[in-house]
Order: C-alpha cells, then sequence, then structure tokens
C-alpha cells in the first residue's frame, strides 16, 4: 500500500513538473508576443529622456481603443451617491443633477442641468424648476417631475438608509419625513409632469449650488424601486440619465461604464471607461508608463510628483488645475496647551509655509491667509500670517512656556501625505521650543475619536461641496459641528454669523460676513493655520484630449467632453 | 479511518467558534464604527446614529455574537458594512482569484524547489549546493514586499505589474509568493533526500555501480518526497498569509486584500467570514496533511484513533 | 532497579541529559503527536527555513527534529566552543551579529546626523561622502535612520520572542505535564495557529492602536503557541522517563520537576528556537510596517523604512536597497547561527 501510493504520489508530482515546464514556456512565448505589443502602444521605456523619437510619436494613439482607464485606489462601497458621500466618479458619469456647476470663463458657474431654467420666489423660500422634456433614463423611460420627487423623497425616507440627507434637509418636511413623522417630504410638489417646486423651511442662500453636487443626482422611480437595495450595487438595475451606463462591476478589480447613446445632450465621443482598481501608488506610476493607465492623478501622492515633474518625456502630459479646497492646521482647543490663543498663534508663526510648499510640494500651490480659497466664492484679500520663529519663542514665553511645551499631531495610519507634512512641521515646530509627538490612528479609530472631539492638533483638508464659502466655515466652526470636527471652537459671534449667513438673501452682505468670520477665526482666535490651496496635478497620456480639471480640483470628474485620438 | 477523519473534523468546529470569538472580542473594545468610516469625511452625527442602531450595532457585542453564530450556522454570514453585498458573495467573487495564485505560486515553489533540492543533494556541500541554499535563504530573510516592488520595477514593460485579467498577470505576485516556499521546499528536500541516500538499500544500489542519477530517481526520490508532499499540504497557511501581501502589493482582488481593507474600514461581517474562511481553508490544509500521512502510515491512524 | 537508588542519585541522574525514549502520544493530529514510534523519518531543523508566514509548518518541523534528538548534549557553552571550531558561517555571523548589535547601541556615537531632522534642501541625495547611504524623501540621513532604526528592529526582534518563549513555555510544560489542562491549552493554541498570523498580528494592531509598543503584544500573541507545541512534545516524552517518575514517587512537587527535571532539559533545542525566531519576528514586523500598523514615526525600523521607500524604488533606490540589506544581513546571520547552534546540539544530522 505504502509503496504504491508512493509511486502514484511521485507519478503525479512528475506530471505536475512537466506540466509546469509546459506551462512555463506556454507563458514565455506569451510572454514576448505581448511586450512587443505592449511597448510599440505604450512608446517604450527605451524612449525615455528623448521627447520626439518616433517611439513617442507612435505611442499618441491609445493601445486600448475608444476608452479611458483611470485608477481608483479604494473600491466604492455603492454607487448610490445618496448612501455614499466619497466616491462620485461613477455618479458623475451616470446621472445627473437639475444643475450642474461648470467652469465658464475660470469662473465656477451654475449651468442648467435636467432643468432648463428655475425661478426663484421673492422670500427666497419657494423654487420652481423647469425640467427639459427631451431627457431619457438608460432604460429608456422619459424624466418627469415625479421623478425629482420620488429622488428627494427617497433620500428622506428612513428606509433608504441615506447618508447625504444633509443635501435636503433643508426642504420643508424633510426632516419630519427621515425622522418618521411624515410619509412624503412636504416641501417637494411635482405642479405637472415637467415642473417641480421645492419650498425650504427657511431661507438657505446656498440651496442651487447645493442641488449640484452629485449627491443631489436625479433618479428614475420606477427603475430604482424595481432594484431595491441593488441599486447602486448591481450595474444592470442601476439606472440614470447621464452620458455613461453601467456596465460591468467585478469588485476590487474594475468597473465599466460604456457611452450612453441616447445621451440628451449627444453621446459622448468615447465608447466607454475603465475605472481600474490600483491601490499602490508606484503600481498607478508604472502602469501609467506602460501606457495601461490614460489619466493619473498624481495630488494624492507626491511621492511621485518628482518623477513626473523631472521627467522630459512626461512633463508635458501634465494638466494642472486649481483646487477648490484648503490646506489646514485644525487645533483642538480643550487640549492643553492649545486652549491658550498665545500658543496657537506661536504655532501659526513657527510653520514656514513658503518653504514648506517649495520644497515639498514643488510650489505646486500658493500658500492661503483664509479659510475660503482663492477664487471661490467670500474669497477676499487676507492679512498675511507672518513666518516668525523668534515672535513665536516670545509668545510661548509669555504664555508661560518658556521651557516649551508638548504637543501631539494627530493623523491617520497610512496617510503619507500627511505623515510628510507632520514630520516637516514637527521639526519646525521643535526649534521654537515645542515637543511634538506624531499620533496615528487607524481610519476607523481617527473618524471615532474626532465625532467625540477627542482629536488634537491635526491637519486637515477640505474640498467644496458646493461653491459658497457656508459649505467651508460651517462645516467647521458652527456651534452644530465644532465639536464633532475636534475644534472646540467657541465663539458665540461666529456661531451667530455663521447661522445668519445661511438665512441672509443679499449677497453682497452675505459675503462681508464671512470675511468678518474668517478674520475673527485667523487673525482673533487663530483657531486654525491656514496653509495652501494646491494644484491639482494630473498626468494624461499624448492620446488624451479635452481632459481638464473639473471646477472644485476634484479628482472625481466627468468624462464626458474627453476623447482619445485613435 | 472514517472515525479518525470524522474526529478531525468535529475538532475544527470549537476551533471555528474560537476564531469568531476572538476576533469578535477583540473588535469590540475598538474606537470606531464602520459607519463613520462609510460616510467619510461628511459626517453628521443623527445620520449615524440613526444607522448603528438599524444596523444592530449599538448591541453588546454578545448579543451580536450569539446572532452570528445562530446565522452562521444557517449559512447566512451577513451583509458587508462597506460593500452592501452579502458577505458569501463577497468571498466566493475572491476566492477564486486567491486560489489561481497559490496554486500558481505553490507550483512555481516546486518546480524551482524540489529540482533545486535535489541538485543539492546530489552535488552536496559543492559550490551549487551553497548557491541554491543562499539563493533560498535569501528568498525567506528579506520582506517579501521588498522582493515584490523590486521585481514590479525590473519587469515593468515586460510583465503586468498590477491587477488580474489574465494569466501573464499572474506570474509576478506568484513569483513573489513562491519564493519562500521554494525555499523551503528545496530545503526540505535536500534535506530528506540526503537521509535517504545514506540508508543501506540506496549504498547497496550504488555498490553495485548503479549511474547515481538513476538511484536518485527510482530509489531515494519515492520515498524522500513524502515529507515534502505533507509540506505541500501545510502551505496552504503560508501561502494565505503572504497572500495578504502580495495581493495589496500587486491589486489582486483576492481574500487577502478582502481582509486588509475589511479590517481597515471595521467591517466586522467581511473580517469575520474572510477569517472564518481563510482559517477554514487552513484547517482543511492540515487535516489533508494529517490524512495524507495516516494513509501511507497506519499507525498513525490507530494511535489517533485512541 | 532505580526504584532502590537514593533520591540524589536519582536527582543527578535527571540533572543530565535523557536517553530519548518513546514519545507518548495522546494527540489527535499527528502534529501534534510525538513521532517516536510513528516510523517517521526524524526531520532535522535545517528544514524549518523559518519564513515569516511559515510558522505551522515551522512549528512542525521543529517538534519532529526536537524529539528526534539524542543524547550527548553538552553545556550551551561547549556547543558554543564546538560550534566556532566547526562552523566556519556560524561562526562568522555571531561576530556580525556582535558587531552589528554593538553599532546600533552606540548609534548616537556612530550616527553622523540626527535621524529625525528634516532637511528639504538635501531631499533624496543619492549616496555620497557626506551621507554614505544617502537622504530619504525629507532630507534624512538613511544611514543614521538605520543606525536608530536597528534599535527598533533589534527590539521588535527580542522582547516580542522572549515574552511569546516565556509564555509559551509556562503553556507547553502545563500543558505536557498535567493532563485537565492539555486539552484547553492546546485548542487555544490551535485557534492561534489556525489564524493567518499577519491577519491576526493587524488585528491586534486595530485593537491596541498602531505603536511600537503594541508591536511587541501583537508578536508575543501570535507567537507563543507554535514553542507552547514543542515544549509540549519534550514534556510529554520527558515525563515518562525514569528520572521523573522517581522523583514524582517521592513526592517532589510538581513545579519542581517542571523547573528542575524537565525544563532544563528542553532548554538547549529552545535556544535554537530562540535565535530562529528573531528573524521571524523582525520579517512580521516588516510586514505590518508595509500594510501601516507596523513602528510608527517619528521611531522607525528596517521595514518601515523600506515599506517608505515604496514610490521612490526606481528614481532613489537607495532608500529601498540600504534598509533591506539590513535587514537581509541580521536575518541570514541569525539563521545560520541558529543552524550552526543546532547542528552541534543535533549532530546526528551534521556528518
Amino acid at each position: 500500500m505504502k509503496r504504491k501510493l508512493t509511486k502514484i504520489l511521485s507519478g503525479t508530482l512528475a506530471a505536475v513538473l512537466l506540466a509546469g515546464c509546459g506551462a512555463a514556456f506556454d507563458e514565455g512565448s506569451a510572454t514576448t508576443g505581448t511586450t512587443a505589443a505592449a511597448s510599440s502602444g505604450a512608446g517604450t521605456e527605451a524612449a525615455a529622456g528623448s521627447e520626439t523619437t518616433p517611439a513617442a510619436d507612435q505611442g499618441s494613439k491609445s493601445p486600448a481603443g475608444n476608452i479611458i482607464r483611470i485608477p481608483e485606489a479604494d473600491e466604492f462601497p455603492t454607487v448610490d451617491c445618496q448612501k455614499d458621500s466619497a466616491y462620485y466618479v461613477v455618479p458623475l458619469n451616470i446621472y445627473d443633477r437639475l444643475i450642474e456647476c461648470e467652469t465658464v470663463d475660470g469662473q465656477a458657474t451654475l449651468v442648467p442641468g435636467l432643468a432648463e431654467s428655475w425661478d426663484v420666489s421673492e422670500d427666497g423660500l419657494v423654487y420652481t424648476f423647469h425640467l427639459r422634456d427631451d431627457v431619457t433614463f438608460h432604460n429608456g423611460e422619459k424624466l418627469e417631475a415625479d421623478d425629482v420627487v420620488y429622488t428627494i423623497d427617497r433620500m428622506m425616507n428612513p428606509e433608504t438608509q441615506a447618508v447625504n440627507t444633509d443635501f435636503f434637509s433643508m426642504i420643508k418636511g424633510a426632516m419630519d419625513r427621515f425622522d418618521g413623522k411624515a410619509d412624503s417630504v412636504e416641501g417637494v410638489k411635482a405642479l405637472d409632469e415637467h415642473t417641480v417646486e421645492i419650498t425650504l423651511d427657511a431661507p438657505f442662500a446656498p440651496f442651487l449650488a447645493n442641488l449640484a453636487t452629485p449627491s443631489c443626482s436625479i433618479y428614475n422611480r420606477e427603475a430604482t424601486e424595481a432594484a431595491g437595495d441593488k441599486f447602486g450595487i448591481d450595474p444592470e438595475l442601476t439606472i440614470g440619465t447621464g452620458p455613461f451606463k453601467m456596465k460591468d462591476w467585478v469588485l476590487n478589480d474594475k468597473i465599466t461604464l460604456v457611452k450612453n447613446d441616447d445621451y440628451f445632450k449627444g453621446a459622448p465621443s468615447l465608447d466607454g471607461v475603465e475605472l481600474i482598481q490600483v491601490p499602490d501608488e508606484q503600481t498607478q506610476k508604472l502602469m501609467y508608463e506602460n501606457g495601461e493607465l490614460d489619466i493619473v492623478d498624481l495630488s494624492s501622492f507626491i511621492s511621485q510628483l518628482d518623477f513626473f515633474l523631472e521627467n522630459d518625456q512626461y512633463k508635458d502630459n501634465i494638466v494642472r488645475g486649481t483646487e477648490a479646497g484648503t490646506y489646514f492646521y485644525l487645533f483642538n482647543q480643550t487640549m492643553a496647551p492649545m486652549e491658550d490663543v498665545r500658543v496657537r498663534k506661536a504655532v501659526q508663526m513657527a510653520i514656514d509655509r513658503q518653504t514648506i510648499l517649495e520644497q515639498l510640494y514643488r510650489g505646486e500651490g500658493v500658500v492661503v491667509n483664509s479659510f475660503i480659497p482663492d477664487g471661490f466664492a467670500g474669497s477676499y484679500e487676507a492679512a498675511e500670517i507672518p513666518y516668525d520663529p523668534e515672535g513665536a519663542k516670545a509668545l510661548l514665553a509669555e504664555a508661560g512656556y518658556a521651557d516649551g511645551c508638548d504637543i501631539e499631531l494627530y493623523q491617520k495610519t497610512d496617510d503619507s501625505d500627511a505623515m510628510a507634512l507632520n514630520q516637516v512641521v514637527q521639526s519646525m515646530l521643535e526649534q521654537v521650543g515645542f515637543h511634538v509627538t506624531i499620533k496615528q490612528m487607524d481610519e476607523a479609530a481617527y473618524t471615532a475619536s474626532r465625532k467625540e472631539g477627542e482629536i488634537g492638533m491635526q491637519r486637515a483638508v477640505w474640498w467644496a461641496d458646493y461653491n459658497d464659502p457656508d459649505n467651508f466655515l460651517y462645516t467647521f466652526f458652527s456651534a452644530k459641528n465644532t465639536k464633532v470636527r475636534s475644534t472646540n471652537h467657541a465663539n458665540q459671534k461666529v456661531f451667530d454669523l455663521l447661522d445668519a449667513g445661511r438665512t441672509e438673501t443679499d449677497n453682497e452682505k452675505r459675503m462681508e460676513m464671512y470675511k468678518e468670520i474668517d478674520t475673527a477665526l485667523v487673525q482673533e482666535d487663530a483657531a486654525f493655520v491656514p496653509l495652501f490651496q494646491m494644484n491639482h496635478i494630473v498626468v494624461v497620456q499624448d492620446w488624451v484630449e479635452g481632459f481638464s480639471i473639473p471646477w472644485n480640483g476634484w479628482t472625481d470628474a466627468s468624462y464626458y467632453n474627453v476623447s482619445v485620438k485613435q | 479511518m472514517i472515525k479518525y477523519v470524522t474526529k478531525r473534523i468535529l475538532i475544527t468546529i470549537p476551533i471555528l467558534i474560537g476564531v469568531v470569538y476572538l476576533i469578535f472580542v477583540m473588535l469590540s473594545v475598538v474606537p470606531g464604527d464602520p459607519i463613520t468610516v462609510m460616510m467619510g469625511e461628511k459626517v453628521k452625527p443623527d445620520v449615524i446614529e440613526n444607522l448603528m442602531e438599524r444596523m444592530h450595532l449599538n448591541d453588546p457585542w454578545y448579543v451580536r455574537f450569539v446572532w452570528y453564530i445562530r446565522d452562521a450556522l444557517r449559512g447566512d454570514f451577513g451583509e458587508s458594512y462597506k460593500l452592501h453585498r452579502s458577505v458569501s458573495s463577497v468571498i466566493a467573487n475572491a476566492f477564486p482569484k486567491t486560489l489561481m495564485l497559490a496554486v500558481t505560486a505553490a507550483c512555481f515553489s516546486w518546480i524551482i524547489g524540489i529540482p533545486a533540492g535535489i541538485l543539492s543533494a546530489v552535488k552536496k556541500n559543492s559550490i551549487i549546493d551553497r548557491l541554491f541554499m543562499g539563493f533560498a535563504l535569501c528568498g525567506v530573510s528579506v520582506p517579501a514586499f521588498s522582493v515584490g516592488m523590486l521585481l514590479q520595477n525590473l519587469f515593468n514593460g515586460i510583465l503586468p505589474v498590477s491587477g488580474f485579467s489574465s494569466p501573464r498577470h499572474l506570474i509576478l505576485p506568484a513569483v513573489v509568493l513562491g519564493w519562500g516556499a521554494a525555499g523551503t521546499i528545496a530545503r526540505l528536500t535536500r534535506s530528506s533526500l540526503l537521509e535517504v541516500l545514506e540508508e543501506d538499500y540506496i549504498r547497496t544500489a550504488r555498490a553495485k555501480g548503479l549511474m547515481p542519477l538513476r538511484v536518485i530517481v527510482t530509489h531515494a526520490l519515492q520515498n524522500s518526497l513524502l515529507p515534502v508532499i505533507t509540506m505541500m499540504a501545510i502551505q496552504v497557511s503560508s501561502l494565505l498569509s503572504g497572500a495578504v501581501i502580495t495581493e495589496t502589493l500587486f491589486s489582486i482582488p483576492g481574500i487577502g486584500r478582502l481582509t486588509v481593507d475589511a479590517i481597515n474600514t471595521r467591517d466586522m461581517p467581511l473580517l469575520q467570514g474572510t477569517v472564518i474562511f481563510t482559517t477554514a481553508i487552513i484547517i482543511l490544509g492540515n487535516l489533508v496533511a494529517d490524512i495524507l500521512y495516516s494513509v501511507v502510515d497506519p499507525r498513525i491512524r490507530v494511535e489517533g484513533g485512541k | 532497579m532505580e526504584a532502590n537508588r537514593t533520591k540524589e542519585e536519582l536527582l543527578e541522574r535527571g540533572g543530565k541529559k535523557p536517553v530519548r525514549e518513546k514519545a507518548v502520544s495522546e494527540g489527535i493530529s499527528i502534529t501534534e503527536a510525538g513521532n517516536g514510534e510513528t516510523g517517521r523519518r526524524p526531520r532535522r531543523l535545517a528544514d524549518v527555513a523559518v519564513p515569516a508566514f511559515d510558522r505551522r509548518a515551522a512549528v512542525k518541523a521543529m517538534e519532529e527534529a526536537v524529539l528526534s534528538r539524542k543524547e550527548e548534549d553538552d553545556s550551551f557553552l561547549a556547543v558554543c566552543k564546538r560550534m566556532f571550531r566547526n562552523n566556519k558561517v556560524a561562526a562568522a555571523s555571531a561576530v556580525i551579529l556582535v558587531i552589528y548589535v554593538l553599532m546600533i547601541l552606540f548609534a548616537n556615537v556612530i550616527a553622523p546626523y540626527d535621524p529625525a531632522v528634516v532637511n528639504l534642501m538635501e531631499r533624496l541625495q543619492p549616496p555620497s561622502m557626506a551621507h554614505i547611504c544617502g537622504t530619504d524623501e525629507l532630507g534624512r540621513d538613511i544611514f543614521s535612520r538605520i543606525l536608530y532604526g536597528g534599535r527598533v528592529s533589534l527590539l521588535v526582534g527580542l522582547v516580542p520572542t522572549s515574552i511569546s518563549m516565556v509564555i509559551g513555555i509556562i503553556m507547553g510544560l502545563l500543558s505536557g505535564y498535567i493532563r485537565g489542562l492539555d486539552a484547553l491549552i492546546m485548542r487555544l493554541a490551535d485557534i492561534v495557529l489556525a489564524f493567518p498570523s499577519i491577519v491576526l498580528a493587524m488585528v491586534v494592531m486595530y485593537t491596541l492602536g498602531a505603536s511600537t509598543f503594541n508591536i511587541f503584544i501583537a508578536l508575543s500573541i501570535i507567537g507563543w503557541a507554535g514553542t507552547a507545541r514543542i515544549v509540549r512534545s519534550q514534556t510529554l516524552s520527558l515525563r515518562e522517563m525514569g528520572f521523573v517518575e522517581a522523583a514524582r514517587s517521592m513526592g517532589v512537587s510538581r513545579t519542581k520537576i517542571m523547573a528542575r527535571h524537565i525544563l532544563p532539559n528542553c532548554l538547549p533545542s529552545l535556544i535554537v528556537l530562540f535565535t530562529l525566531n528573531i528573524p521571524d519576528a523582525i520579517l512580521s514586523e516588516s510586514n505590518l510596517s508595509f500594510l501601516g500598523v507596523g513602528a510608527q514615526p517619528p521611531d522607525t525600523s528596517w521595514g518601515l523604512m523600506v515599506s517608505q521607500a515604496k514610490g521612490f524604488a526606481i528614481s532613489s533606490p537607495w532608500m529601498m536597497i540600504f534598509p533591506s540589506l539590513a535587514i537581509l544581513i541580521m536575518v541570514l546571520s541569525l539563521n545560520f547561527l541558529g543552524d550552526g547552534l543546532r547542528d552541534e546540539i543535533d549532530p546526528h544530522l551534521k556528518k
């Protein structure tokens, strides 16, 4: 028995070995074949260094046909944008909003989307939207006013378990619906097949801008109800009106979008978009070099910036745009020693922001002195925060910390971008007498502690959801949010002004109010350290045309206007 | 025999429950909730509270534990918090990829490991022996991800460095994953072959003037490969562990990356699902190893059955 | 007749090395059973290639190798002497390790720069006279960082290995000697061993929070089970030996028997296990660092340095190469040293 089995096993093994060798040879030949293909398509790595070699010219044709391939670092939970607030690339391409925000002549502007026009009542409470009559969903259904009513009701329906209810919560009766006190949202009415009337609880100035966010995408009642839980999960059942349709979704691997020939603005030039999961930055770079990716966003990984900006072959492929967002450090004013405004001011003055920008970020951005980014609604000429280490030392001494004091910088684990900045800031702060520890927490623990108001000094970034200063300031410094953002900044004047700003209908007056809030926060309270407004840097292949950074500088963008040289 | 196998299988059940229990206890003391992670930066407290209530996240962990075991016995492993899909379907989707990667890596490790081991044993203490054994040791003496990064850079443009859409995509990750195992197998083959070569019947065969190669193939190899074969079953554990790193580095949508993601997002149902599944596979691997051995050598079965 | 001897005589004998006897196997799995009479060929420790993930395989091979040990051991010192005489590679490894440890201990004297000071003007400098291993993306001197990072890596090698071995020894002794605890402890060990080690370590790190100190705890938790099983199988065979039975019949307490008679007999193989477990821990820490839950800045470890070099592998290869080399040399030396020690302790395998 034993001998026999041994023989069998050895025999099997030999077979496996042989088969393995065979397979290895097969792989070998296959490899050479495709290598040749890949190099001719991608412009070959041998051509690196010389810009105008024939290989590079040859490379200006996409090897993948009339599609673009975009890397994504994380898998999306769902593409139902009522249930997710982090990943908008699919929603931006498969759905439309009543109103869209686009860059027109360098200015972020609200333009008609599914609604061709709208009226606002005198008191700022009633909005009437006139919908286009030529819009069809991917399933062939016509867009009707009822779909808008349904969309808003679905968001506020507690059964939906939506996470983006904030975007509609100012509508009259919306919170009653959410709390289960009503069966529908009182303030939304379909006046006729193509007219929707929305009534607000109180005037809310940013309401139109708010409707242009991806979360306010319009769904089809019939298809969405039929899909149930599978909406946003099952590509077949996820129906929108957008320029692309969902075709396939292989979890943790790839999402495939194909063009919607019946798109109401005309079919897109691309046949499709592939969103490929590539969590590793270095791998993204390698794949770009291979011609396996068409558009790579460099902003989230500064480690690759040097390579692309200095590489002669690629530096012309870089597309820049300004981010509608600010980098800053937040203080937690309930954690010692940050309760002392002098210490906070000392930190403001001890950070050499210009040097950091130039050395760490290669000067790709500007130093800011306000929360509201430049060129954005409500931005103003803010007073400069000086870099003054001696002054910082003096302030610290005045606060009673002549021998220095301990502070902690909090960040999420694995956030290499924050880590690099924190380490630089750490060494700068140590020069004026702080003893700095960098404290890392994993994402779940970090967000949970932050919600409890227990995160200390933290680097934060805020990109605009909609073009309004309210979106920046209210999120961090309103009475409601100051704890959950771990700032614990308690300034009644700021609280009052932020609430007043929401209901003020005179735009000029509003912007004055935000200027006042921002100045108070930066100059008087030193509630945060404004750092930079960064350039958004994206590298695209030679063959990609028509790509531009969206108005808000997001990575997530609509690819409707992009085309590929064939 | 059947009794022995049944007993071995029954023992895995308390171990699996222990694994789930351990995960539950550990994750229940951690601050942080999946909803906050799911929602990203735009947090709104009342929405979170509402969702926590709905998902029974406010219940104490032991209540959830009992529910979980009850559902799991019915084959329902819950729904992933983050991916909004049933855990079983997510795992069913990911496992074939990990399996293919592991099998390719295992094949690689045998193809490299066994011949290298034989050669080293035959040319004992020669340059070849030293070189092979040194190489085998190097493979396990640096972190797998640094080998992976190196290979990615060396082979960029020649082989795909990311993703999982063709057999060619498997080559680099399988090499990275299989290298350590190849070293283990080479060393094992070498030493067990060396022992067999010392045995009397081989000496006799040699004395009879048979060619060394023939002796090895006809006599020695059969006997010396047994421990190697057992090792292959045990390899399952190391391959699945290694897959965590390899899949992350090479963007392979398998179980390993799923596990890392689940930990990062505090996705309890998914984490439990992947850990239970991986653990079950590892236990199964050991079971197979044991049964294989007991088939070869009935004395173990007698002992084990006691 | 042993029973007629005096207590002293018997205990004396117990202090020396026992003759190997048939392993008592009552385990359910062959991975637990001793191999005395099972007909399996004893395997050498050399088979244990100590890959970071391969704990189970390593444990299994160790168990068998340890059980196949023959009598002829001398004191540990004598073993070391023999090794230095016979095995040049192991001797060289020992010397390298000593130099290594000294360099790391005196890092504050040797290191040319402060490892934490950021100098943005000198980012990503290739190796030169000023920075012999170059600088990283924040302009810090890599050589200095390797020296200081070595402290963390060395601690990560030593501390959790020691803790896990102490736990493992106690658990193994209890499990092997006290029947009532055996099943419980071994099932516990089974649970730990059933996890993919890296996943268990990650879960522990997430539970406790990422910090250098918590790495010790995480690696101790995953490490003890292997040791426990080896000690248990040895205890099982030793407890049936004449000198232990005699001690027992003379009313020597259980604790004393375990501490005085059984443990000393396990020691040589435990020392080997210790040398082989350290590289395992160092590599595990590297993997944790790669997944973002290893050593935490501003602390650094070699593993962290390699994983931080991720984005710079082509443009600034020195960032990855030097810390990798540091790991490679350390792990290889420890492996060679462990192999050398084992060969001396387990000489029938050598020839």
